[in-house]
Parts: C-alpha cells; sequence; structure tokens
C-alpha cells in the first residue's frame, strides 16, 4: 500500500541538515513557507527551484527519496492545478468550449499552486521529516514553546505525547494490517461494494484496534509508572538540543537566502 | 535520607488486593486477586513465581513497586514500608520491573533514548547519563543496535531493551513479570542468561514471574501462589518433591521431573529431595531408577494410531516472497505438500518464514513467483480466492484480539453472514463451533470484552472453525496460556484431526511440536530445512532436538546405554516408557 512512498519518513543518513539543531530548522521551515506564499514571479519560483536544489544537496537524500515523497501528491497537484484552471472566469479568456473557460488568470494560478504545493512538500521533507528524528521535532517543539509554561500550559506533556505517538504509530500499522488478514480470512473485503459498505466493513478493524490500544494504554501508563516518569520536572536528557554556532550561521545565511528571494519578487513585481 | 536497617528483606504481611471494577460482570467473577498472604524474599536471592493464570501472581510484583497499594496488611521492603509517604520514590526507583508486552513497555522511539528513560526521569545528569545507558547497552547486547527504531526490533530485542531500560536504573530489585511468556525458547534463554549475569554481578534481588516451570527452576527458591494465597514455598527439590500437590493446581512439573517420576514410578523407587535439586542430581537420580527397572516392571504401550492418508491436500510450489522490494526474502523455494487428514507443524525460529508461509495457504498473499494449489484450485485464479478462504480457516497468533462484534454469536457467525449462509443455519452452526472448541455456550450472548482470556481465545476460534474448513491452519495457538490451557488446546487440536480436519501448526516450541505433530517441516531463514514425522526429523543436527530428548539422551550416556532412539513420543512418560523397555531389553539379551 504505502511500500514505495517515502511521505513522512526519516531518511538515515548524515548531512549538514541532519545535524543542524532542529529548533532552528523549524524556524527555517517557517520562513520558507512563507517565503513559498510570498513568491509568484517566474523569475523567483526559479531561484526557489534552484535554492530547494541545493538544499536538497545538503540534505543529501539523494533525489530518489524526494521523487518518492513527491509521487504520493501528484495526483492532489493535478487535482489542484485543474481546479485553479476551469473555475477561475477572471482575466484575459485562452479558450472556451460550452460551459468551460479558460483564462490567462485560471492558467497561471494554477500552474503557481501546483507548483507551490510540490515546493511545500519538498520543504517541509528535507527541512523535518526527512533530515531530523520525529523526538528531536518534538524535543524542539517543548524548546521552543517552552516560554508558554508560563501560561502553565502543559508543554512537556504535549511533547511526551507526540513522541509516545509517533512512536507507536509503526507498531498499530502492524497491528492494523495482522487484523486486516484476519478478517480477511473470515470472508471480509475490504476492496469491493459502495462507500457506505467499505466504512461498514472497517468497523470489523477500528473495534479490534481501539480495544488492543485502550490495552496497550493502560500497560504503558503502568510501565512509565514502575520507570519513575513524574512529568517534565527535574527530568534530564541523554540528547540535550545544543546550539552551536555553526547552527546559527546556517540559520542565518538560510533566512538570508528566503528573504533575498522575497525581495527579488517584490523587485520584480 | 533513607534510614539504615537491618531488615534485608522483602516482606509481605496478610495482604490482601481485590481490582475494583464499575461494573457487575458475571463471566470474569470479582474475586480478592491476593488473598492474606504473607511470604518473605532475601536480599540478592533469586526466587520464582509460580501460578496458574489469574492466580495473583502479578498482583504481588505490583504491591512490592507500589504500583498498586494493599487493601489489608502490609509490604516492607527492606526495612520501609510501602505505604509510606517518604518512602515511595525510593522504593520505587530502587525496583524495576519488566513486564509481559515487549511492545507496551518501550517509550523512546530510538534504542538508547528508551534506555536513557528511566534515569532521565530520575534527573541524572549528563555525563553519567550516557555512561549509565552504553553500559546497560553493553549490559544486554544492545550496543551495537542503539540507534536503531525501537519499533523495528525482533521481540527478543524489545525484552532486551526492556531488561536495559530497567538496569540504567540502578535497581536493587528486579521483577520480571511474565517477560519471557511471548518469546521463542532461544530467545527466552538468552533473556534469562543475561538477567542471572547482571544478578549476580550487582547482587540484585531477582524475582521472576512464570507459569513455566522449567524457567523456575533456575532459581533458588521457589514460591507457588493459587488463589491468592501461597500454596507452597521452598527451594526447586522442596517444591518438586511435592507432585500431587503441583498438578492439582494445574500446573506442570518440567518435562525432565516428570520423566524422573514415571522412571520411578516403574521401578517403585522414590525420588528424595536431593535427588530433585538440580539436573546434575536429576540425572543420576534417574540412572539409579532406571537400572532397577525389570522388564515386567514395564506397562505395555498402547499402539500408536497413525491415519494419515497420502493424499495431497494443499501444495507450495518453488514459492519465493520477499518484503521491501526484494530487500529481505521471506521464501526462499519452498515446496511442501500437506497430507490429508495429518497434523503437520511448520517449526522454526521467530523471523523463519512460518507465518508468511501460511499466510500462503488461503489466498491473504498471492504468490509472486511459485505456485499454491489448494483442493485443486490454483490461488493465484481471482475466481478461487473466496473458496480457498471458506476450505481453509486461517487462526492467527492471539486471535482473541480480532474480536469485535457486539455479542459473541455475531462475531462467531461473521464468516457465515459474508458466505451467505441461510441465517436458519446459524443457530446450529454456531453451537457445533462452540462444542468443538469447548465454549462456554452460556456466554454466547455477552459481549466477547467481557470474557475471560482463554475463552476470548476460544470464542476466536471457533468463529473460525463455522465455517467448517477442511484445512486449519493456526499460529502458535499455545502461545500466552498457562500449561493447563495448552494442554487443552492441543487435546482440541488432536480431536479435530480426529474428525477428518488437516490441521497445520506454526509453533516455535520444539517439545509442542513434537508431541502433537504427524509430521514436522523445520524452517530456517525462508527455507525449508527438513519435513519428516517426529521419530525421524531430530536425527543429525540440522533440527534443534525438544528439551525433553537432550535429557533422555544426556541419561542414557550416563548410563551407558547406546545406541537409544526416541519412538517418536516425546512426552515425558512416553520417553520414560520406550527408555525402560530399551535398556530392560537389552539387559535381558
Amino acid at each position: 500500500m504505502t511500500g514505495d512512498s517515502a511521505l513522512g519518513r526519516y531518511c538515515n543518513t548524515d548531512s549538514l541538515l541532519h545535524r543542524t539543531d532542529p529548533r532552528v530548522k523549524i524556524i527555517l521551515y517557517v520562513f520558507y513557507l512563507v517565503a513559498i506564499f510570498m513568491l509568484s514571479n517566474p523569475i523567483s519560483l526559479l531561484m526557489l527551484a534552484a535554492v530547494t536544489l541545493l538544499l536538497i544537496y545538503l540534505g543529501n537524500t539523494g533525489l530518489k527519496v524526494i521523487w518518492l515523497t513527491v509521487k504520493p501528491i501528484l495526483l492532489l497537484v493535478v487535482f489542484i492545478t485543474v481546479i485553479n484552471i476551469f473555475t477561475i472566469r477572471a482575466g484575459k479568456p485562452l479558450f472556451s468550449w460550452q460551459f468551460i473557460t479558460v483564462t490567462e488568470d485560471g492558467l497561471k494560478t494554477g500552474i503557481l499552486m501546483g507548483t507551490r504545493l510540490i515546493f511545500l512538500i519538498i520543504i517541509t521533507s528535507i527541512y523535518l521529516t526527512l533530515t531530523t528524528t520525529p523526538l528531536k521535532i518534538s524535543d524542539s517543539l517543548e524548546s521552543l514553546f517552552s516560554w508558554m509554561k508560563v501560561f502553565r500550559f502543559p508543554v512537556h506533556e504535549m511533547s511526551m505525547m507526540m513522541s509516545i505517538a509517533l512512536r507507536f504509530i509503526p507498531t498499530l500499522s502492524d497491528e492494523t494490517r495482522k487484523i486486516m488478514n484476519a478478517q480477511m480470512s473470515r470472508g471480509a473485503d475490504y476492496d469491493t461494494g459502495g462507500v457506505i459498505k467499505r466504512i461498514k466493513g472497517y468497523i470489523t478493524v477500528l473495534v479490534p484496534l481501539f480495544v488492543s490500544s485502550f490495552n496497550r494504554a493502560e500497560d504503558l501508563a503502568t510501565a512509565m509508572d514502575a520507570r519513575c516518569y513524574r512529568g517534565g520536572e527535574g527530568r534530564t536528557k541523554l540528547n540535550p538540543l545544543r546550539l552551536k554556532g555553526s547552527d546559527v550561521a546556517t540559520g542565518i545565511i538560510l533566512a538570508l537566502v528566503a528573504a533575498g528571494m522575497v525581495a527579488a519578487d517584490r523587485l520584480l513585481g | 535520607m533513607p534510614h539504615l536497617t537491618d531488615d534485608k528483606r522483602i516482606r509481605a504481611d496478610k495482604v490482601s488486593f481485590s481490582y475494583k471494577s464499575d461494573e457487575e460482570n458475571e463471566a470474569v467473577p470479582q474475586r480478592k486477586a491476593l488473598d492474606g498472604i504473607s511470604l518473605q524474599i532475601e536480599k540478592g536471592s533469586y526466587t520464582a513465581v509460580v501460578g496458574p493464570n489469574g492466580s495473583g501472581k502479578s498482583t504481588l510484583a505490583k504491591l512490592i513497586d507500589i504500583l498498586e497499594e494493599p487493601d489489608e496488611g502490609r509490604i516492607v521492603v527492606f526495612g520501609r514500608d510501602t505505604s509510606s509517604e517518604d518512602a515511595f520514590w525510593d522504593i520505587r526507583r530502587k525496583c524495576s520491573i519488566i513486564f509481559q508486552n515487549p511492545d507496551n513497555q518501550i517509550v523512546g522511539t530510538t534504542v538508547e533514548e528508551d534506555v536513557a528513560f528511566g534515569p532521565e526521569n530520575l534527573g541524572v545528569p549528563l555525563p553519567e547519563l550516557r555512561e549509565r545507558v552504553d553500559q546497560a547497552l553493553k549490559d544486554a547486547g544492545l550496543y551495537e543496535l542503539r540507534t536503531r527504531q525501537s519499533s523495528a526490533l525482533s521481540g527478543g530485542q524489545k525484552q532486551k531493551l526492556a531488561i536495559a531500560g530497567a538496569i540504567a536504573m540502578h535497581p536493587d530489585i528486579l521483577i520480571m513479570d511474565e517477560s519471557t511468556a511471548m518469546l521463542d525458547p532461544r530467545s527466552r534463554k538468552e533473556v534469562l542468561d543475561i538477567v542471572e549475569a547482571m544478578r549476580i554481578r550487582d547482587n540484585l534481588t531477582l524475582i521472576t514471574i512464570t507459569h513455566d516451570m522449567t524457567e523456575a527452576a533456575r532459581a533458588g527458591k521457589i514460591l507457588v501462589i493459587k488463589d491468592g494465597k501461597l500454596a507452597l514455598e521452598g527451594t526447586c527439590g522442596q517444591v518438586f518433591s511435592q507432585k500431587n500437590t503441583i498438578e492439582e493446581m494445574s500446573l506442570v512439573l518440567p518435562v525432565e521431573y516428570s520423566f524422573a517420576y514415571k522412571l520411578a514410578d516403574m521401578s517403585k523407587g522414590t525420588l528424595t529431595e536431593e535427588d530433585l535439586s538440580g539436573k546434575e542430581n536429576l540425572r543420576n537420580a534417574c540412572v539409579r531408577e532406571l537400572k532397577k527397572i525389570r522388564r515386567e516392571d514395564i506397562p505395555a504401550k498402547p499402539p500408536s494410531m497413525s491415519k494419515a492418508e497420502d493424499e495431497v491436500i494443499l501444495s507450495a510450489e518453488d514459492l519465493t516472497y520477499s518484503y521491501d522490494g526484494g530487500k529481505t526474502l521471506a521464501l526462499d523455494h519452498v515446496t511442501l505438500d500437506v497430507r490429508k487428514g495429518e497434523i503437520l507443524v511448520i517449526a522454526g525460529r521467530t523471523g523463519c518464514g512460518k507465518t508468511t508461509l501460511i499466510t500462503h495457504f488461503n489466498g491473504i498473499i498471492k504468490p509472486s513467483s511459485g505456485k499454491v494449489t489448494v483442493l485443486g484450485m490454483d490461488s493465484r485464479d481471482k475466481k478461487n480466492v473466496m473458496k480457498i478462504r471458506q476450505k481453509v480457516g486461517l487462526v492467527f497468533q492471539y486471535p482473541e484480539y480480532q474480536l469485535f462484534d457486539e455479542t459473541v454469536f455475531k462475531d462467531i457467525s461473521y464468516g457465515l453472514k459474508k458466505a451467505g449462509v441461510p441465517e436458519s443455519e446459524f443457530e446450529q452452526r454456531v453451537h457445533e463451533a462452540c462444542r468443538k472448541t469447548g465454549f462456554r455456550e452460556e456466554f454466547l450472548y455477552k459481549s466477547p470484552f467481557e470474557l475471560s482470556g482463554g475463552q476470548q481465545r476460544r470464542a476466536a476460534i471457533a468463529g473460525v472453525l463455522v465455517m467448517e474448513p477442511e484445512i486449519l491452519v493456526m499460529d502458535e495457538p499455545g502461545a500466552g496460556l498457562d500449561p493447563k490451557g495448552r494442554t487443552a488446546m492441543f487435546n482440541m487440536i488432536k480431536a479435530l484431526r480426529d474428525s477428518g480436519t488437516t490441521v497445520i501448526i506454526v509453533s516455535h516450541n520444539m517439545d509442542d511440536s513434537a508431541i502433537v505433530a504427524d509430521r514436522i517441516c523445520y524452517m530456517k531463514a525462508g527455507r525449508i530445512v527438513k519435513i519428516a514425522p517426529p521419530s525421524e526429523v531430530f536425527e543429525g543436527d540440522d533440527v534443534p532436538k525438544p528439551y525433553i530428548t537432550e535429557f533422555v539422551n544426556e541419561v542414557a550416556d550416563l548410563a551407558g546405554i547406546e545406541g537409544y532412539k526416541s519412538e517418536g513420543d516425546f512426552t515425558p512418560e512416553g520417553e520414560a516408557l520406550a527408555l525402560a523397555a530399551f535398556c530392560a531389553g537389552g539387559v535381558s539379551l
């Protein structure tokens, strides 16, 4: 099913981006997110493409992995592009047949939206999922939002919940497959019939999955108690986040690149 | 500051405990998990706590670590009462528990993060934290895997990870709560060897909770708990000399002890406490008794019946299957015939390809190379798949985890509904399936989630048998059951075979396999090493021998008997008979 997709996976190689402090990467990610949605000039988009290639090089994941992350969303990209092309009526009409009208604005917006989506996926993957382990992401979120503790917001608990959820995703997906195999052996069929029938079919998977998740949660809570867990207070970390000079330098340079692209786009109009 | 005290024991004084439940539930009667129990465990000792499922032994572990508090009585750990507030964290950090399910106690996404979780909670500062984690990983033999994803480990490795996580806390007490129950025999031994080495090096108080008597025999002291009470207590020799008491509690002696008792039974000798302490004494006692047995002492052996026919009911031809786009080879050119009416056991270690193989048998996995034929139907043909699934019932490991419907009746009849069987037949077929599995029909209209574990498993198997399959495939049917439950399961399987069903079992337990099988197919790394009846399959060194066979061979060597070979019974009693007959036969010549 998801065998060939690399969307959301961690790529276990070493690179400048892998070594960069995850907090820096999250901040950079936000910068690039803004940049992607501010760029609209074809030349600045070409610049963004060049910068993206540079980032892929810095992340040392190989182009094949990037292709595998983009592949699963290509259908969505085409869909969004087509919807935009056919629904935007403003601007000079280019083509008209019966009730379908394609305008210049529509074509531009459609292509721009599709391109942005592809950049969005690549930037998210290269800064976050491909080069940063889930645990580091949740650690950085805890660190970046630690000021919210002042307002009694449970930052540590949220981050712990997130990392446990991430830890259990492979376990539960494994279990889902096992339950489906078992129910299929008893005659269940998850691939045919209408929508309602299919949803009803999934009850045979969801109920056992829920029951076992609750049992697991109970076991895990006991195990965490037994290992003396008592919240974030006084906890130390095996791999604490440490901001190095090189992280700051990487952050500043890449942020300036993003700002430069936005400025160039403004100048080009 | 922990105050000094001379008390070097864990003591329970008339402790009672019941689990609170909000609703009335008849299927699982509300009763005391522990009922006025008193016991003592010495510091630095190795104690095994045994008892049937539901006897309260796990509750005891939780009370010692203050994960629960006693309703009555008190527990004192090294002089400190578990009910006193200031002792709470002190006791908890000194006591580590490793639980049964490897998946449900791992918190960290990577191996080293998980080991660090405990010491991080204790606030151990950094250079020391790193040292503790690395040392614990080395002790558990996981150092090379430290940056791996914890979810990608095998079951045995996950339990070693749990051990590393416990050791990194630098505990005084280590409790293993059924921690080896889900492992294959080799992983089980590896895990126990690690904790025993730790115990000696760090002077740990080791408590293993188990229903496996062979595992308990490794301990210096055994406590037997039944119905929340201490039923027996003593050294291995003292406890195992109480054969009748143990059997009344639906526990089973380790196979080598049953074997020795059977010999003594025939020689009309007695086994002393000393005979029963340790394997070496036991071997000597076996030789002594064996020599006393005369020919007329040996009862006639009932003739064994084998009804297997030559007709091939299912066949796999040159099956090859790989995961991850060809990176991991799960099956490597497997060719296999299953004969009508036999019990075929597919044996091998975890990860050898057994489960992948049987998942081919009902078309859940379509062969990517090679072919599977069931009752003459090719599973690659789409038209056949539904028919094959009705003829081949597949019971996966821990089938109780697949129950889903509102009532047991609806759950069992799910397959019938899917196959379009008229509803008027449901009643009769569900009853028939219950009869075969021993499911108690008074629970048919209850929710499956209210049942006990044993009844849940029977309900789940009934849901497969209700389709009246000609071939029944079961993945580790005995997993997680106590000895009594396992015996009942294997009796059920034999009864199914005798009524004409062909049974294929997947198992990593060679002792169970040897007893129940008509033929054993041993697999290793995706290939079939050998297929033969149990009496032949263990010749040579390519298939690991059952534990009982190894012991019998040791006794035969010690007694100077040459050329003895098992006739294929493999129960301790049957092997005792066979060895005695062989020995007496040799003497009379």
